[in-house]
């Protein structure tokens, strides 16, 4: 008979190659304009009735600041900025199923296994791209696209005997429309300009 | 028979040594460019009809964003930009990509690009074929 523990790690190896199957992914795939490229590229990007590329970047770079940024990096040149900000990532709803599962999984101390604790999210790293460039030939018009992304690092944890070490990673791109047009309103205020849709 | 196999097994052992023993000798071609390098440079590169160096920077990163790719590092004097996107829908794999933009004495551009998927080099033509049909959209919307 096949010892117990082989069944285990074989059923646990057979369940990574089935995960593994469901998120495969093809580099050639991500070279190629999506459906939602464009969709994105639409919320993300303003168009500025303006000659004046410098004012524009430094226009954002504040209004980045004002939402409280710190930028990072910037290339005059091409119209690019990098800025992020850290902050905590502690939401409510977290806390209370990481309690409702360590109640619900009380029960385990009668089998001799202790508790799960899940790992909550405890801090961000919220981060933003910016690219200006003219998008005609006597640079009159000029298009601001702005990107956001966050890093989360979550805190420790533990299941069955093995506890989760605190600081796993996860990022994510942030497709949240509310927050660009936040971002772009503060924008056009910045520059007395009404911005435009693509 | 049982001598047998024990001869057997340490003739195998003895020749698995003095395999490991001897080192690979280096040839005088270690460096040289071999046909595969030259294949994959070929592949990477391509030349657009732009004269403006600094038109074609902004060209290869409004493809990138349209791409969905984050850009790290832009550096102008030195015509390099460096991004990278998740393999979405995953959040697992990362592609990583950098792009060289040098204006050749013909008022063209030449672009090349080295794509990496998870630390591993992508070696793919379609690849970079799909990417430069991209930067060549994002380009032609610039001169308009």
């Amino acid at each position: 008979m096949m010892p117990r523990w082989s069944v285990a790690a074989g059923a646990i190896v057979m369940a990574m190659g089935l995960m593994g199957c469901v998120a495969q992914t093809h580099p050639q795939d991500l070279f190629q304009l999506q459906e939602e490229s464009l969709r994105n590229r639409a919320m993300q990007t303003r168009v500025f009735e303006t000659k004046d590329e410098a004012e524009l970047l430094s226009a954002s770079a504040a209004v980045l600041q004002d939402l409280g940024f710190q930028i990072e990096e910037s290339v005059r040149e091409v119209g690019f900025l990098r800025a992020a900000k850290e902050r905590s990532a502690r939401e409510y709803g977290q806390d209370i199923s990481r309690f409702g599962i360590f109640v619900l999984s009380t029960g385990l101390i009668f089998v001799q296994q202790p508790p799960i604790i899940i790992a909550v999210d405890l801090h961000q790293k919220i981060a933003a791209t910016l690219v200006t460039r003219p998008i005609n030939a006597d640079a009159t018009r000029q298009e601001v696209r702005v990107v956001f992304y966050r890093v989360v690092w979550k805190g420790d944890g533990s299941a069955g005997n093995q506890s989760i070490a605190p600081g796993e990673q996860r990022m994510e791109m942030l497709r949240d429309p509310v927050m660009y047009q936040t971002f772009f309103a503060k924008l056009s205020k910045a520059v007395f300009l009404e911005p435009f849709a693509l | 028979m049982r001598h047998r196999v024990v001869e057997t097994l340490i003739a195998w052992v003895v020749v698995a040594i003095t395999f490991g023993c001897t080192p690979p000798q280096p040839t005088p071609d270690l460096l040289a460019p071999t046909d595969a390098q030259m294949k994959i440079r070929s592949i990477q590169t391509h030349s657009f009809d732009v004269k403006d160096r600094q038109t074609a920077m902004r060209g290869v990163i409004a493809a990138l964003q349209d791409l969905g790719f984050i850009i790290e590092r832009a550096n102008e004097s030195l015509g390099l930009i460096t991004a990278a996107r998740f393999a979405e829908p995953n959040f697992y794999d990362i592609v990583g990509i950098s792009v060289t933009i040098r204006s050749e004495t013909d008022g063209r551009t030449t672009i090349r690009a080295n794509a990496i998927y998870n630390n591993k080099p992508i070696e793919d033509p379609k690849v970079y074929q799909n990417f430069f049909a991209t930067l060549e959209r994002s380009l032609f919307v610039v001169k308009q």
